[in-house]
């Protein structure tokens, strides 16, 4: 096992010691008294498992590809931004910006997401337990977004395909987000893609798969019709 | 950029908050290189009234200072206390009839005298300069009191010297303060109005307005939280800000969330900053940190 102590050490002091320990083929790696440090654990591309213990900064697990990274608390703007595969998960609630332009992977947040929560998501699967804020899922391109609580204002906003699931309210659609039917099957894929990544206890408190409302988008951004010109004077 | 940070002590005692705006401010040094300041809040003395002047910028300014000498000598003969810090000074005023009145006649002396903060129980302090070098000034760190709030700026649209820095006040209204990151859109429209109402902005920085306007909502009779509602609809543009008045505490966030801000809150304190890296150097614990939502309003009071 690997440790790496942040004290007295910058961010990127802290991440070539990761990084040289990574290459020794230390795994997992422990690290110890983050601080809220930004950039923490930024490209890691090699299948390792992180253990951070405290809160993090902006960007944390940025560009990751194939690393577990987790942290026991809170996490700043940028979490696992533009993460190319991989495992990213937060005990505690994260800043903006969340999951932003992912490509594959996976990252769990055990509490509250703050706004643009997977924006531009373009793979991957992004779970929030809690809520999130303003705006999560705009431009979104492929991937699963669930947020197992409620919603913020602008939820899904200009998607093309990915799907979005929510546990409670949402408190307005974004344009072009539709709610649409969730099938049976569908309810029990988000059953398991939970139980996969939650432990029973905090499941439980969680609504039954088939009681999240599915959001997409509705297609009508997707290609110009002058028809449509309403819709297109409201997108942003 | 910038960095803004707020301290709120639950308790009643007289907590470091000098010591843990320094700290907070240390670690958001990098979000704002250019100045720094502090308004802090500790319980003033009944018929006292302390006021921090600015008597010009750089360099000489014992012109200003005999001059403000010679008034307070004059009016106000063994009823105040003077103390210099170079360019900057300290004072105390007993049993005064009118505030505007003192506060008029201070500024009429000459017009390099500004005042930078009036209040019973606030006083602001900034310079240009790392939050190292205002403590060294001014001895930050052993400022005791109840709550506060702190500023690094990385000036964007206007110059960078003591009067452009934040924590802004207002004349309208003592002991209020606030620090804002971000930019108002509509400065020049909501400065327009205002001066057509011959009110006094002192600077060309946006976020002046923000204070004049704060402190204009609370004379037409809101509550610090409806001010800080109406502020969302009233001020364009990215905002994070904070607001101190004498006991209460408060936050403000746009409503696109454009930048961040944090709380923190214990049975014993509430901590602000925009970075959580902030609140985490200053003060040591087990405690949740949470980025406030899109037109968030969040007022602590004691």
């Amino acid at each position: 096992m690997g440790e790496v102590n942040c004290e007295g050490r910058t961010s990127r002091e802290v991440n070539a010691e990761i990084k040289r320990q990574v290459h020794e083929g230390e795994n997992p790696i422990v690290v110890r008294n983050p601080a809220a440090r930004h950039n923490l654990c930024v490209a890691i591309l090699q299948p390792v498992n992180v253990q951070i213990e405290g809160s993090v900064g902006y960007y944390c697990a940025g560009l990751i590809d194939g690393a577990t990274v987790e942290v026991a608390g809170s996490a700043g703007w940028g979490l696992a931004e533009s993460m190319m595969n991989g495992l990213v998960e937060v005990h505690g609630s994260a800043g903006n910006g969340a999951a932003a332009a992912i490509r594959g992977g996976t990252v769990v947040i055990h509490g509250d997401a703050a706004a643009r929560l997977g924006i531009s998501m373009k793979g991957g699967t992004v779970i929030v337990t809690g809520n999130c804020g303003y705006m999560a899922g705009f431009m979104a391109q492929k991937g699963t977004l669930i947020v197992c609580g409620d919603a913020g204002e602008a939820f899904g906003d200009s998607m093309y395909e990915t799907l979005c699931y929510v546990g409670g309210k949402v408190r307005s659609l974004g344009t072009d987000a539709v709610i649409e039917e969730l099938s049976p099957k569908e309810a029990g894929a988000l059953d398991a893609l939970l139980a996969q990544h939650l432990d029973s206890g905090e499941r439980s408190k969680l609504p039954a798969g088939i009681d999240f409302k599915k959001v997409a988008a509705g297609r009508k951004l997707w290609n110009f019709d002058k028809r449509e010109w309403k819709t297109w004077q409201e997108a942003l | 950029m910038c960095g803004i940070a707020g301290f709120f002590d639950k308790s009643e005692n007289n907590h470091d908050v000098g010591q843990v705006l320094l700290s907070m401010l240390e670690g958001l040094a990098c979000r704002g290189p250019d100045s720094t300041g502090v308004a802090l809040f500790a319980p003033g003395a009944d018929h006292e009234v302390v006021l921090r002047l600015k008597l010009g910028e750089e360099g000489n300014c014992s012109a200003c200072l005999g001059a403000l000498r010679n008034f307070l000598d004059r009016e106000f003969r063994a009823r105040h206390q003077l103390t210099s810090y170079g360019n900057a000074v300290r004072l105390k005023v007993t049993d005064i009839a009118d505030v505007s009145t003192l506060a008029a006649g201070i500024e009429a002396l000459d017009k390099r005298i500004e005042i930078v903060s009036v209040g019973e129980c606030m006083e602001i302090v900034k310079q240009v300069g790392s939050p190292a070098d205002l403590d060294r000034a001014y001895a930050v760190g052993q400022m005791k009191g109840t709550h506060g709030i702190g500023h690094t700026r990385l000036s964007t649209e206007s110059k960078v010297d003591l009067s452009h820095s934040q924590p802004f006040g207002s004349h309208q209204l003592g002991d209020l303060a606030i620090v804002h990151n971000g930019h108002i859109t509509n400065y020049h429209q909501l400065r327009r109005q205002y001066e057509q109402r011959k009110i006094r902005f002192f600077t060309e920085n946006d976020s002046e307005v923000v204070a004049i306007y704060l402190a204009d909502q609370i004379n037409k009779g809101l509550a610090l939280r409806e001010a800080l509602h109406a502020m969302l609809a009233d001020l364009d543009g990215s905002f994070s800000c904070l607001v101190a008045t004498a006991n209460q505490f408060g936050l403000v966030k746009d409503q696109f969330a454009l930048k961040p801000l944090l709380w923190a809150e214990t049975g014993s304190f509430v901590a602000l900053a925009n970075e959580e890296f902030a609140i985490r150097s200053a003060l040591p614990g087990a405690y949740d940190v949470r980025e406030a939502q899109a037109r968030e309003v969040r007022v602590w009071e004691r």
